[in-house]
Protein backbone atom coordinates (compact mmCIF):
# COMPACT_ATOMS: atom_id res chain seq x y z
CA UNK A 1 0.00 0.00 0.00
CA UNK A 2 2.65 2.35 0.75
CA UNK A 3 4.83 1.50 -1.74
CA UNK A 4 1.85 2.14 -3.90
CA UNK A 5 1.67 5.45 -2.71
CA UNK A 6 4.76 6.24 -2.86
CA UNK A 7 4.80 5.15 -6.58
CA UNK A 8 1.75 7.29 -7.68
CA UNK A 9 3.14 10.49 -5.65
CA UNK A 10 5.97 9.68 -8.04
CA UNK A 11 4.21 10.06 -11.41
CA UNK A 12 2.69 12.99 -10.53
CA UNK A 13 5.74 15.45 -11.16
CA UNK A 14 6.17 13.02 -14.51
CA UNK A 15 2.19 14.25 -15.31
CA UNK A 16 2.83 18.06 -13.65
CA UNK A 17 5.63 18.45 -16.03
CA UNK A 18 3.88 17.37 -18.96
CA UNK A 19 1.51 19.37 -18.74
CA UNK A 20 3.06 22.14 -18.39
CA UNK A 21 5.60 22.03 -20.48
CA UNK A 22 3.20 21.42 -23.50
CA UNK A 23 1.29 24.42 -22.74
CA UNK A 24 4.21 26.32 -22.21
CA UNK A 25 5.60 24.98 -25.41
CA UNK A 26 2.68 26.08 -27.53
CA UNK A 27 3.10 28.94 -26.10
CA UNK A 28 6.31 29.73 -26.88
CA UNK A 29 5.91 28.30 -30.49
CA UNK A 30 3.11 30.80 -31.00
CA UNK A 31 3.62 33.20 -33.60
CA UNK A 32 3.22 36.60 -33.18
CA UNK A 33 5.46 39.13 -30.81
CA UNK A 34 3.89 39.31 -27.36
CA UNK A 35 6.09 42.39 -26.83
CA UNK A 36 4.43 44.39 -30.12
CA UNK A 37 1.46 43.44 -28.99
CA UNK A 38 1.68 44.82 -25.86
CA UNK A 39 3.01 48.23 -27.10
CA UNK A 40 0.69 48.42 -29.96
CA UNK A 41 1.31 51.14 -32.06
CA UNK A 42 4.43 52.28 -30.43
CA UNK A 43 7.72 51.50 -31.61
CA UNK A 44 10.72 52.22 -29.42
CA UNK A 45 13.51 49.87 -29.84
CA UNK A 46 14.69 50.56 -26.35
CA UNK A 47 11.67 49.96 -24.39
CA UNK A 48 10.88 46.80 -26.70
CA UNK A 49 14.04 45.46 -25.65
CA UNK A 50 14.13 46.44 -21.76
CA UNK A 51 10.42 44.48 -22.08
CA UNK A 52 11.58 41.85 -23.28
CA UNK A 53 14.25 41.69 -20.72
CA UNK A 54 11.42 42.01 -18.23
CA UNK A 55 9.77 39.28 -19.08
CA UNK A 56 12.71 37.26 -19.65
CA UNK A 57 12.03 36.71 -23.53
CA UNK A 58 15.56 37.18 -24.15
CA UNK A 59 16.29 33.89 -22.08
CA UNK A 60 16.56 30.47 -23.46
CA UNK A 61 13.65 28.30 -23.96
CA UNK A 62 14.56 25.90 -20.98
CA UNK A 63 15.01 29.33 -18.25
CA UNK A 64 11.84 30.86 -20.43
CA UNK A 65 10.50 27.11 -19.11
CA UNK A 66 11.19 27.36 -15.62
CA UNK A 67 10.56 30.98 -15.03
CA UNK A 68 6.93 29.86 -16.56
CA UNK A 69 7.00 27.00 -13.47
CA UNK A 70 7.95 29.26 -11.19
CA UNK A 71 5.29 31.78 -11.87
CA UNK A 72 2.45 28.96 -11.88
CA UNK A 73 3.99 27.79 -7.90
CA UNK A 74 3.14 31.61 -7.23
CA UNK A 75 -0.28 32.04 -9.10
CA UNK A 76 1.26 34.03 -11.27
CA UNK A 77 -0.62 32.80 -14.83
CA UNK A 78 1.04 35.53 -16.83
CA UNK A 79 -1.24 38.71 -18.28
CA UNK A 80 -3.59 39.13 -21.19
CA UNK A 81 -3.42 40.54 -24.51
CA UNK A 82 -7.05 42.26 -24.37
CA UNK A 83 -7.29 43.58 -20.96
CA UNK A 84 -4.68 46.14 -20.96
CA UNK A 85 -1.89 43.80 -19.10
CA UNK A 86 -4.45 42.92 -16.64
CA UNK A 87 -3.63 39.76 -14.84
CA UNK A 88 -5.25 36.51 -16.46
CA UNK A 89 -5.55 34.95 -12.54
CA UNK A 90 -8.17 37.95 -12.34
CA UNK A 91 -9.97 36.82 -15.31
CA UNK A 92 -10.03 33.30 -14.25
CA UNK A 93 -11.09 33.94 -10.59
CA UNK A 94 -14.53 35.26 -11.35
CA UNK A 95 -15.41 32.14 -13.26
CA UNK A 96 -14.11 29.63 -11.19
CA UNK A 97 -16.98 29.33 -8.45
CA UNK A 98 -19.69 28.66 -11.23
CA UNK A 99 -17.91 26.47 -13.25
CA UNK A 100 -17.25 24.31 -10.30
CA UNK A 101 -20.66 24.61 -8.81
CA UNK A 102 -21.97 23.42 -12.82
CA UNK A 103 -19.58 21.06 -12.68
CA UNK A 104 -20.15 19.96 -9.31
CA UNK A 105 -24.11 19.25 -10.04
CA UNK A 106 -23.89 17.33 -13.48
CA UNK A 107 -21.66 14.87 -11.82
CA UNK A 108 -24.09 14.37 -9.28
CA UNK A 109 -27.09 14.31 -11.70
CA UNK A 110 -24.97 11.55 -13.71
CA UNK A 111 -24.39 9.34 -10.76
CA UNK A 112 -27.84 9.60 -8.81
CA UNK A 113 -29.46 8.72 -12.15
CA UNK A 114 -26.82 7.11 -14.38
CA UNK A 115 -26.05 4.27 -11.47
CA UNK A 116 -29.96 3.30 -10.60
CA UNK A 117 -30.38 3.15 -14.34
CA UNK A 118 -27.41 0.35 -15.03
CA UNK A 119 -28.42 -1.22 -11.72
CA UNK A 120 -31.77 -1.76 -12.69
CA UNK A 121 -30.79 -2.42 -16.54
CA UNK A 122 -28.68 -5.07 -15.30
CA UNK A 123 -31.20 -6.91 -12.70
CA UNK A 124 -33.16 -7.08 -16.16
CA UNK A 125 -30.57 -7.90 -18.85
CA UNK A 126 -31.37 -8.13 -22.08
CA UNK A 127 -35.16 -7.46 -21.09
CA UNK A 128 -37.24 -4.39 -22.76
CA UNK A 129 -36.11 -2.33 -20.28
CA UNK A 130 -32.21 -2.74 -20.43
CA UNK A 131 -32.53 -2.87 -24.34
CA UNK A 132 -34.27 0.37 -24.51
CA UNK A 133 -32.48 2.25 -21.90
CA UNK A 134 -28.86 1.11 -22.83
CA UNK A 135 -29.58 2.33 -26.48
CA UNK A 136 -30.82 5.67 -25.06
CA UNK A 137 -27.64 5.89 -22.71
CA UNK A 138 -25.44 5.22 -25.80
CA UNK A 139 -27.33 7.79 -27.78
CA UNK A 140 -26.40 10.62 -24.48
CA UNK A 141 -23.09 9.09 -24.83
CA UNK A 142 -22.16 10.05 -27.76
CA UNK A 143 -24.34 12.45 -29.00
CA UNK A 144 -22.13 15.58 -28.12
CA UNK A 145 -23.38 17.95 -25.94
CA UNK A 146 -24.23 20.49 -27.94
CA UNK A 147 -26.48 18.41 -30.52
CA UNK A 148 -28.39 17.17 -26.85
CA UNK A 149 -28.67 21.04 -26.48
CA UNK A 150 -29.83 21.95 -29.65
CA UNK A 151 -32.98 19.34 -29.43
CA UNK A 152 -33.79 20.24 -25.92
CA UNK A 153 -33.41 24.26 -26.89
CA UNK A 154 -35.77 23.39 -30.11
CA UNK A 155 -38.62 21.45 -27.52
CA UNK A 156 -38.23 24.68 -25.49
CA UNK A 157 -38.84 26.73 -28.41
CA UNK A 158 -42.33 25.24 -29.69
CA UNK A 159 -43.36 24.80 -25.69
CA UNK A 160 -42.92 28.69 -25.47
CA UNK A 161 -44.61 29.07 -29.02
CA UNK A 162 -47.67 27.34 -27.94
CA UNK A 163 -48.00 29.10 -24.44
CA UNK A 164 -46.91 25.78 -22.58
CA UNK A 165 -44.69 25.80 -19.76
CA UNK A 166 -40.48 26.18 -20.70
CA UNK A 167 -37.12 26.39 -19.82
CA UNK A 168 -34.93 29.76 -20.44
CA UNK A 169 -32.54 29.33 -23.26
CA UNK A 170 -29.79 31.28 -22.24
CA UNK A 171 -28.76 33.34 -19.35
CA UNK A 172 -27.77 33.11 -15.66
CA UNK A 173 -28.57 34.47 -12.26
CA UNK A 174 -32.32 32.38 -11.66
CA UNK A 175 -32.21 28.67 -10.38
CA UNK A 176 -34.29 27.41 -13.27
CA UNK A 177 -31.33 28.97 -15.91
CA UNK A 178 -29.39 25.87 -14.04
CA UNK A 179 -31.49 23.32 -15.64
CA UNK A 180 -30.66 23.15 -19.17
CA UNK A 181 -26.53 23.66 -18.40
CA UNK A 182 -26.90 20.86 -16.23
CA UNK A 183 -28.72 18.27 -17.94
CA UNK A 184 -26.59 19.07 -21.19
CA UNK A 185 -23.45 18.85 -19.21
CA UNK A 186 -24.23 15.59 -17.20
CA UNK A 187 -25.73 13.54 -20.61
CA UNK A 188 -22.56 12.40 -21.36
CA UNK A 189 -21.11 11.00 -17.72
CA UNK A 190 -24.96 10.12 -17.25
CA UNK A 191 -24.91 7.53 -20.27
CA UNK A 192 -21.11 6.24 -19.80
CA UNK A 193 -22.18 5.27 -16.18
CA UNK A 194 -25.29 3.72 -16.50
CA UNK A 195 -23.37 1.02 -19.18
CA UNK A 196 -20.42 0.54 -17.06
CA UNK A 197 -22.92 0.03 -13.67
CA UNK A 198 -24.76 -2.21 -15.93
CA UNK A 199 -21.97 -4.33 -17.17
CA UNK A 200 -20.00 -4.33 -14.19
CA UNK A 201 -23.21 -5.46 -12.21
CA UNK A 202 -23.68 -8.43 -14.79
CA UNK A 203 -20.09 -9.40 -13.92
CA UNK A 204 -20.46 -9.59 -10.13
CA UNK A 205 -24.26 -11.17 -10.50
CA UNK A 206 -22.72 -13.91 -12.27
CA UNK A 207 -20.16 -14.96 -9.13
CA UNK A 208 -20.45 -17.90 -6.85
CA UNK A 209 -21.06 -15.56 -4.12
CA UNK A 210 -24.64 -14.59 -5.34
CA UNK A 211 -25.67 -17.67 -6.25
CA UNK A 212 -24.50 -18.36 -2.45
CA UNK A 213 -27.21 -15.28 -1.21
CA UNK A 214 -29.94 -16.31 -3.22
CA UNK A 215 -29.46 -19.97 -2.23
CA UNK A 216 -29.56 -18.52 1.28
CA UNK A 217 -32.44 -17.00 0.66
CA UNK A 218 -31.85 -12.86 -0.01
CA UNK A 219 -34.62 -10.95 -1.20
CA UNK A 220 -33.64 -9.80 -4.94
CA UNK A 221 -33.35 -5.85 -3.68
CA UNK A 222 -30.99 -7.32 -0.46
CA UNK A 223 -28.68 -8.97 -3.33
CA UNK A 224 -28.40 -6.13 -5.70
CA UNK A 225 -28.38 -3.21 -3.34
CA UNK A 226 -26.49 -5.18 -0.61
CA UNK A 227 -24.55 -8.14 -2.18
CA UNK A 228 -23.58 -7.21 -5.58
CA UNK A 229 -23.88 -3.23 -5.83
CA UNK A 230 -20.76 -2.91 -3.26
CA UNK A 231 -18.04 -4.93 -5.39
CA UNK A 232 -19.47 -3.24 -9.10
CA UNK A 233 -19.05 0.19 -6.99
CA UNK A 234 -15.47 0.21 -7.54
CA UNK A 235 -14.83 0.16 -10.81
CA UNK A 236 -17.61 2.73 -11.07
CA UNK A 237 -15.65 5.25 -8.49
CA UNK A 238 -12.44 4.22 -10.50
CA UNK A 239 -14.03 5.94 -13.56
CA UNK A 240 -15.01 9.35 -11.98
CA UNK A 241 -11.75 10.72 -12.03
CA UNK A 242 -11.58 10.12 -16.31
CA UNK A 243 -15.46 11.42 -16.02
CA UNK A 244 -14.42 14.78 -14.60
CA UNK A 245 -12.49 15.04 -18.17
CA UNK A 246 -15.91 15.33 -20.13
CA UNK A 247 -17.48 17.76 -17.90
CA UNK A 248 -14.00 19.90 -17.75
CA UNK A 249 -14.40 19.84 -21.76
CA UNK A 250 -17.97 19.89 -21.50
CA UNK A 251 -17.96 22.90 -19.91
CA UNK A 252 -16.29 24.80 -22.79
CA UNK A 253 -19.49 24.24 -24.75
CA UNK A 254 -22.16 24.37 -22.75
CA UNK A 255 -20.91 27.73 -21.04
CA UNK A 256 -20.65 29.15 -24.21
CA UNK A 257 -23.90 28.21 -25.98
CA UNK A 258 -25.72 29.03 -22.06
CA UNK A 259 -24.19 31.83 -22.19
CA UNK A 260 -23.27 30.61 -18.38
CA UNK A 261 -20.15 32.90 -16.73
CA UNK A 262 -17.68 30.46 -15.93
CA UNK A 263 -14.07 29.83 -17.19
CA UNK A 264 -15.33 28.25 -20.09
CA UNK A 265 -16.85 30.88 -21.29
CA UNK A 266 -13.85 33.33 -20.60
CA UNK A 267 -11.77 30.71 -22.69
CA UNK A 268 -13.91 30.82 -25.52
CA UNK A 269 -14.09 34.58 -25.67
CA UNK A 270 -10.26 34.43 -25.23
CA UNK A 271 -9.95 31.87 -28.13
CA UNK A 272 -12.43 35.06 -30.23
CA UNK A 273 -9.75 37.68 -29.52
CA UNK A 274 -6.64 35.98 -29.45
CA UNK A 275 -5.84 36.05 -26.03
CA UNK A 276 -3.55 33.31 -25.78
CA UNK A 277 -2.16 33.78 -22.35
CA UNK A 278 -5.75 33.57 -21.11
CA UNK A 279 -6.38 30.53 -23.59
CA UNK A 280 -3.50 28.88 -22.26
CA UNK A 281 -4.36 29.36 -18.32
CA UNK A 282 -7.39 28.03 -18.85
CA UNK A 283 -6.48 24.88 -20.74
CA UNK A 284 -3.67 23.85 -17.93
CA UNK A 285 -5.97 24.85 -14.89
CA UNK A 286 -8.65 22.48 -16.11
CA UNK A 287 -6.17 19.55 -17.87
CA UNK A 288 -4.88 20.25 -13.93
CA UNK A 289 -8.00 19.54 -12.37
CA UNK A 290 -8.42 16.45 -14.47
CA UNK A 291 -5.10 15.22 -13.16
CA UNK A 292 -5.96 15.92 -9.34
CA UNK A 293 -9.15 13.72 -9.92
CA UNK A 294 -7.64 10.82 -11.53
CA UNK A 295 -5.17 10.78 -8.92
CA UNK A 296 -8.02 11.37 -5.97
CA UNK A 297 -9.88 8.38 -7.27
CA UNK A 298 -6.76 6.13 -7.60
CA UNK A 299 -6.34 6.72 -3.73
CA UNK A 300 -10.24 6.48 -3.29
CA UNK A 301 -9.69 2.62 -5.03
CA UNK A 302 -7.24 1.65 -2.68
CA UNK A 303 -9.30 2.68 0.54
CA UNK A 304 -12.66 1.46 -1.62
CA UNK A 305 -11.50 -2.18 -2.15
CA UNK A 306 -9.98 -4.07 0.59
CA UNK A 307 -8.44 -6.48 -1.09
CA UNK A 308 -6.23 -4.06 -3.30
CA UNK A 309 -2.94 -4.55 -1.43
CA UNK A 310 -0.83 -3.03 -4.17
CA UNK B 1 -15.05 -6.84 -42.62
CA UNK B 2 -18.04 -5.51 -44.23
CA UNK B 3 -20.15 -8.71 -44.25
CA UNK B 4 -19.39 -9.10 -40.46
CA UNK B 5 -20.64 -5.92 -39.92
CA UNK B 6 -23.68 -6.69 -41.89
CA UNK B 7 -24.35 -9.70 -39.87
CA UNK B 8 -26.05 -7.66 -36.61
CA UNK B 9 -29.25 -5.79 -37.41
CA UNK B 10 -27.87 -2.57 -35.53
CA UNK B 11 -24.66 -3.03 -37.55
CA UNK B 12 -26.46 -3.52 -41.13
CA UNK B 13 -28.57 -0.63 -39.82
CA UNK B 14 -25.88 1.85 -38.93
CA UNK B 15 -23.82 1.01 -41.98
CA UNK B 16 -26.96 2.33 -44.36
CA UNK B 17 -27.17 5.36 -42.40
CA UNK B 18 -23.14 5.55 -42.93
CA UNK B 19 -23.60 4.88 -46.67
CA UNK B 20 -26.19 7.63 -47.35
CA UNK B 21 -24.70 10.29 -45.33
CA UNK B 22 -21.19 9.16 -47.56
CA UNK B 23 -23.29 9.82 -50.84
CA UNK B 24 -24.78 12.86 -50.09
CA UNK B 25 -21.55 14.56 -48.72
CA UNK B 26 -20.03 13.29 -51.91
CA UNK B 27 -22.43 13.09 -54.84
CA UNK B 28 -24.85 15.54 -53.03
CA UNK B 29 -23.17 19.09 -54.55
CA UNK B 30 -23.41 16.98 -57.88
CA UNK B 31 -27.09 16.82 -57.74
CA UNK B 32 -27.71 19.87 -55.65
CA UNK B 33 -25.40 22.82 -57.46
CA UNK B 34 -26.24 25.22 -54.76
CA UNK B 35 -23.53 28.08 -53.50
CA UNK B 36 -23.23 27.32 -49.66
CA UNK B 37 -21.87 30.79 -49.58
CA UNK B 38 -24.78 32.40 -51.71
CA UNK B 39 -26.73 34.94 -49.58
CA UNK B 40 -30.17 35.24 -50.27
CA UNK B 41 -31.18 37.99 -48.84
CA UNK B 42 -35.06 37.83 -49.72
CA UNK B 43 -35.23 34.33 -47.76
CA UNK B 44 -33.39 34.89 -44.21
CA UNK B 45 -34.14 32.73 -41.75
CA UNK B 46 -36.41 30.88 -44.14
CA UNK B 47 -38.49 27.24 -43.00
CA UNK B 48 -38.15 24.65 -45.38
CA UNK B 49 -39.18 25.30 -48.71
CA UNK B 50 -39.56 24.85 -52.72
CA UNK B 51 -36.39 27.02 -52.83
CA UNK B 52 -34.68 26.22 -49.83
CA UNK B 53 -35.28 22.13 -48.93
CA UNK B 54 -34.21 22.87 -45.36
CA UNK B 55 -34.66 26.79 -45.21
CA UNK B 56 -31.75 29.35 -45.00
CA UNK B 57 -29.77 30.89 -42.71
CA UNK B 58 -29.58 34.15 -40.98
CA UNK B 59 -27.13 35.42 -43.85
CA UNK B 60 -29.73 33.81 -46.26
CA UNK B 61 -27.60 30.90 -47.06
CA UNK B 62 -28.94 27.92 -48.16
CA UNK B 63 -29.25 25.39 -45.23
CA UNK B 64 -28.94 21.69 -47.22
CA UNK B 65 -25.96 22.82 -49.62
CA UNK B 66 -24.39 24.50 -46.34
CA UNK B 67 -25.08 21.29 -44.59
CA UNK B 68 -23.28 18.81 -47.34
CA UNK B 69 -19.81 21.26 -47.19
CA UNK B 70 -20.39 20.82 -43.72
CA UNK B 71 -20.07 17.28 -43.92
CA UNK B 72 -17.28 17.14 -46.48
CA UNK B 73 -14.97 18.87 -43.58
CA UNK B 74 -16.43 16.32 -40.80
CA UNK B 75 -15.70 13.81 -43.20
CA UNK B 76 -12.56 14.93 -44.40
CA UNK B 77 -10.98 15.89 -41.40
CA UNK B 78 -11.73 12.42 -40.05
CA UNK B 79 -10.51 10.74 -42.83
CA UNK B 80 -7.20 12.98 -42.58
CA UNK B 81 -6.87 12.02 -38.88
CA UNK B 82 -7.39 8.22 -38.90
CA UNK B 83 -4.86 8.02 -41.81
CA UNK B 84 -2.49 10.00 -39.15
CA UNK B 85 -3.38 7.96 -36.29
CA UNK B 86 -3.14 4.80 -38.23
CA UNK B 87 -0.01 5.56 -39.78
CA UNK B 88 2.11 7.15 -37.15
CA UNK B 89 0.35 5.59 -33.85
CA UNK B 90 -0.05 2.28 -35.37
CA UNK B 91 3.28 2.43 -36.79
CA UNK B 92 5.26 3.73 -33.80
CA UNK B 93 3.41 0.98 -31.35
CA UNK B 94 4.29 -1.66 -34.09
CA UNK B 95 7.87 -0.51 -33.58
CA UNK B 96 8.42 -0.32 -30.53
CA UNK B 97 6.75 -3.57 -29.44
CA UNK B 98 8.94 -5.54 -31.70
CA UNK B 99 12.18 -3.60 -31.04
CA UNK B 100 11.86 -2.53 -27.53
CA UNK B 101 15.23 -0.52 -25.79
CA UNK B 102 15.35 2.69 -26.66
CA UNK B 103 12.41 2.92 -28.90
CA UNK B 104 9.82 1.83 -27.01
CA UNK B 105 11.17 4.08 -23.97
CA UNK B 106 10.47 6.93 -26.05
CA UNK B 107 7.78 6.13 -27.96
CA UNK B 108 6.14 5.42 -24.68
CA UNK B 109 7.19 8.30 -22.91
CA UNK B 110 5.81 10.53 -25.50
CA UNK B 111 2.42 8.74 -25.36
CA UNK B 112 2.42 9.05 -21.34
CA UNK B 113 3.12 12.60 -21.63
CA UNK B 114 0.42 13.08 -24.33
CA UNK B 115 -2.08 10.57 -22.45
CA UNK B 116 -2.12 13.36 -19.35
CA UNK B 117 -3.36 15.87 -21.12
CA UNK B 118 -7.48 15.84 -21.52
CA UNK B 119 -7.17 15.40 -25.40
CA UNK B 120 -9.34 17.93 -26.89
CA UNK B 121 -8.13 20.52 -24.61
CA UNK B 122 -4.44 20.03 -26.06
CA UNK B 123 -6.52 20.21 -29.55
CA UNK B 124 -8.34 23.67 -28.41
CA UNK B 125 -5.13 25.02 -27.42
CA UNK B 126 -3.09 24.05 -30.59
CA UNK B 127 -5.77 25.12 -32.95
CA UNK B 128 -6.13 28.15 -31.50
CA UNK B 129 -2.64 30.02 -30.84
CA UNK B 130 -1.78 28.77 -34.54
CA UNK B 131 -5.10 28.96 -36.47
CA UNK B 132 -4.12 32.61 -37.47
CA UNK B 133 -0.85 31.25 -38.97
CA UNK B 134 -2.42 28.46 -40.85
CA UNK B 135 -4.78 30.50 -42.30
CA UNK B 136 -2.12 33.13 -43.90
CA UNK B 137 0.08 30.40 -45.21
CA UNK B 138 -2.86 27.83 -46.82
CA UNK B 139 -6.14 29.43 -46.28
CA UNK B 140 -9.40 27.07 -45.88
CA UNK B 141 -7.37 24.32 -46.73
CA UNK B 142 -3.97 25.17 -43.80
CA UNK B 143 -6.62 25.91 -40.68
CA UNK B 144 -8.50 22.60 -42.07
CA UNK B 145 -5.16 20.67 -42.05
CA UNK B 146 -4.11 22.08 -38.66
CA UNK B 147 -7.29 21.06 -37.10
CA UNK B 148 -6.23 17.38 -38.40
CA UNK B 149 -3.04 17.72 -37.11
CA UNK B 150 -3.72 18.74 -33.62
CA UNK B 151 -6.96 16.08 -33.40
CA UNK B 152 -3.89 13.62 -34.66
CA UNK B 153 -2.08 14.74 -32.24
CA UNK B 154 -3.85 13.63 -29.19
CA UNK B 155 -5.28 10.85 -30.97
CA UNK B 156 -1.95 8.42 -31.75
CA UNK B 157 -1.07 7.44 -28.32
CA UNK B 158 -3.67 4.99 -28.23
CA UNK B 159 -3.46 3.36 -31.28
CA UNK B 160 0.00 2.59 -30.28
CA UNK B 161 -0.91 1.80 -27.16
CA UNK B 162 -3.24 -0.92 -28.65
CA UNK B 163 -0.30 -1.91 -31.18
CA UNK B 164 2.68 -2.32 -29.30
CA UNK B 165 0.46 -4.77 -26.56
CA UNK B 166 -0.82 -6.53 -29.67
CA UNK B 167 3.03 -6.77 -31.18
CA UNK B 168 4.37 -7.37 -27.69
CA UNK B 169 2.35 -10.44 -27.76
CA UNK B 170 2.07 -11.80 -31.51
CA UNK B 171 6.03 -11.68 -31.54
CA UNK B 172 6.26 -14.28 -28.66
CA UNK B 173 4.84 -17.04 -31.03
CA UNK B 174 6.34 -19.47 -33.05
CA UNK B 175 5.43 -18.45 -36.13
CA UNK B 176 7.29 -15.43 -36.15
CA UNK B 177 10.35 -17.47 -34.56
CA UNK B 178 10.05 -20.04 -37.55
CA UNK B 179 9.98 -17.36 -40.20
CA UNK B 180 12.95 -16.04 -38.48
CA UNK B 181 14.77 -19.24 -38.91
CA UNK B 182 14.04 -19.06 -42.37
CA UNK B 183 16.11 -16.16 -42.42
CA UNK B 184 13.57 -13.19 -42.83
CA UNK B 185 14.44 -10.21 -42.28
CA UNK B 186 13.08 -7.92 -39.55
CA UNK B 187 11.29 -5.81 -42.58
CA UNK B 188 10.23 -8.50 -43.53
CA UNK B 189 8.75 -9.82 -40.64
CA UNK B 190 7.04 -6.85 -39.50
CA UNK B 191 5.30 -6.47 -42.82
CA UNK B 192 4.33 -9.31 -43.64
CA UNK B 193 3.72 -11.55 -40.46
CA UNK B 194 2.59 -8.93 -37.98
CA UNK B 195 1.02 -5.94 -39.41
CA UNK B 196 -1.86 -7.83 -40.90
CA UNK B 197 -1.96 -9.84 -37.58
CA UNK B 198 -2.38 -6.36 -36.71
CA UNK B 199 -5.36 -4.84 -38.96
CA UNK B 200 -8.81 -6.65 -36.99
CA UNK B 201 -7.26 -4.36 -33.94
CA UNK B 202 -6.42 -1.64 -35.92
CA UNK B 203 -10.13 -1.55 -38.04
CA UNK B 204 -11.73 -1.82 -34.44
CA UNK B 205 -9.99 1.18 -32.39
CA UNK B 206 -10.60 3.39 -35.66
CA UNK B 207 -13.99 2.58 -36.20
CA UNK B 208 -14.85 3.60 -32.34
CA UNK B 209 -12.27 6.01 -32.66
CA UNK B 210 -13.56 8.23 -35.59
CA UNK B 211 -17.27 9.31 -34.19
CA UNK B 212 -15.17 10.94 -31.24
CA UNK B 213 -12.86 12.78 -33.79
CA UNK B 214 -16.53 13.87 -36.07
CA UNK B 215 -17.92 15.27 -32.03
CA UNK B 216 -13.89 16.80 -32.08
CA UNK B 217 -13.58 18.54 -35.03
CA UNK B 218 -17.74 19.91 -34.28
CA UNK B 219 -16.86 21.38 -31.41
CA UNK B 220 -13.40 23.20 -32.62
CA UNK B 221 -16.07 24.11 -35.13
CA UNK B 222 -18.42 25.37 -32.65
CA UNK B 223 -15.28 27.45 -30.70
CA UNK B 224 -14.70 28.98 -34.26
CA UNK B 225 -11.63 26.86 -34.72
CA UNK B 226 -11.90 24.71 -37.29
CA UNK B 227 -13.47 25.77 -41.07
CA UNK B 228 -13.53 29.26 -41.68
CA UNK B 229 -15.71 30.64 -44.86
CA UNK B 230 -16.72 30.25 -46.75
CA UNK B 231 -16.27 26.41 -46.19
CA UNK B 232 -18.96 25.73 -42.74
CA UNK B 233 -18.96 22.84 -40.02
CA UNK B 234 -21.62 21.68 -38.60
CA UNK B 235 -20.38 22.81 -35.29
CA UNK B 236 -20.38 25.84 -36.39
CA UNK B 237 -24.24 26.08 -37.76
CA UNK B 238 -25.08 24.36 -34.86
CA UNK B 239 -23.86 27.74 -32.61
CA UNK B 240 -24.81 30.11 -35.13
CA UNK B 241 -28.04 29.32 -35.00
CA UNK B 242 -28.28 29.20 -31.69
CA UNK B 243 -28.10 32.83 -31.93
CA UNK B 244 -32.14 33.12 -33.65
CA UNK B 245 -33.52 29.86 -32.40
CA UNK B 246 -36.73 32.18 -31.37
CA UNK B 247 -36.96 33.03 -34.98
CA UNK B 248 -36.26 29.96 -36.46
CA UNK B 249 -35.33 26.03 -34.67
CA UNK B 250 -35.52 24.09 -37.50
CA UNK B 251 -31.43 25.92 -38.37
CA UNK B 252 -30.38 24.78 -35.24
CA UNK B 253 -31.79 21.04 -35.56
CA UNK B 254 -31.15 19.98 -38.94
CA UNK B 255 -27.50 20.37 -38.06
CA UNK B 256 -27.85 19.08 -35.31
CA UNK B 257 -29.38 15.97 -36.59
CA UNK B 258 -26.93 15.22 -38.73
CA UNK B 259 -24.52 15.13 -36.78
CA UNK B 260 -26.48 12.81 -34.69
CA UNK B 261 -27.33 10.64 -36.93
CA UNK B 262 -23.21 10.43 -38.36
CA UNK B 263 -22.06 9.85 -34.69
CA UNK B 264 -24.58 7.33 -33.29
CA UNK B 265 -24.32 5.38 -36.77
CA UNK B 266 -20.61 5.45 -36.28
CA UNK B 267 -20.75 4.54 -32.72
CA UNK B 268 -23.02 1.72 -33.05
CA UNK B 269 -20.97 0.13 -35.82
CA UNK B 270 -18.26 0.33 -33.84
CA UNK B 271 -20.03 -1.98 -30.87
CA UNK B 272 -21.19 -3.87 -33.17
CA UNK B 273 -17.80 -4.58 -34.98
CA UNK B 274 -16.20 -5.26 -31.65
CA UNK B 275 -18.77 -7.75 -30.36
CA UNK B 276 -18.60 -9.29 -32.99
CA UNK B 277 -14.87 -9.74 -33.09
CA UNK B 278 -15.08 -10.44 -29.84
CA UNK B 279 -17.65 -13.44 -30.46
CA UNK B 280 -15.21 -14.84 -33.02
Amino acid sequence: MLKYLLRRALSLPFVLLSVTFLTFIVGYLAPGDPIQAMMGNRRDPAIYQQLRREYGLDRPWHEQYLNYVAGLLRGDLGRSYRFAGRPVADLIRQGVPVSAALGGAALAVSVVIGVPIGILAAARANRAFDRISMTVMLTVFAVPGFVIAGVLQTAQVILFQNGLPHLPTSGWGAPEHWVMPVVVLSAATLGYLARLTRSTMIQVLRQDYIRAAVAKGATRSQILLKHALRNALIPIVTVLGPSIAFIVVGSFVVESVFRVPGIGFVAVQAIGSRDYPVIQSVTLMLALVVVFMNLLTDLAYTALDPRVRI
Amino acid sequence: MLRLLARSRAGLFSLIVLAAIVVLAVIGPVVYPVDPAAQDLSSLRQFPSWQHPLGADDLGRDTLARLMSGLRVSLGVALVVEAFVVAFGGGLGLLAGYYGGWIDALVSRLADMLFAFPGLLLAILISSVFGAAASDWAGGMGRLLLVSLSLALVGWPLMARYTRGQTLSLKQRPFIETARALGASDWRILTRHIAPNLADLVIVATTLDVAGVIVSEATLGLLGLSAQPPQTSLGKMIVEAFGYITLNYTQVLFPSLMLAALVLALSFAGDALQERMERR
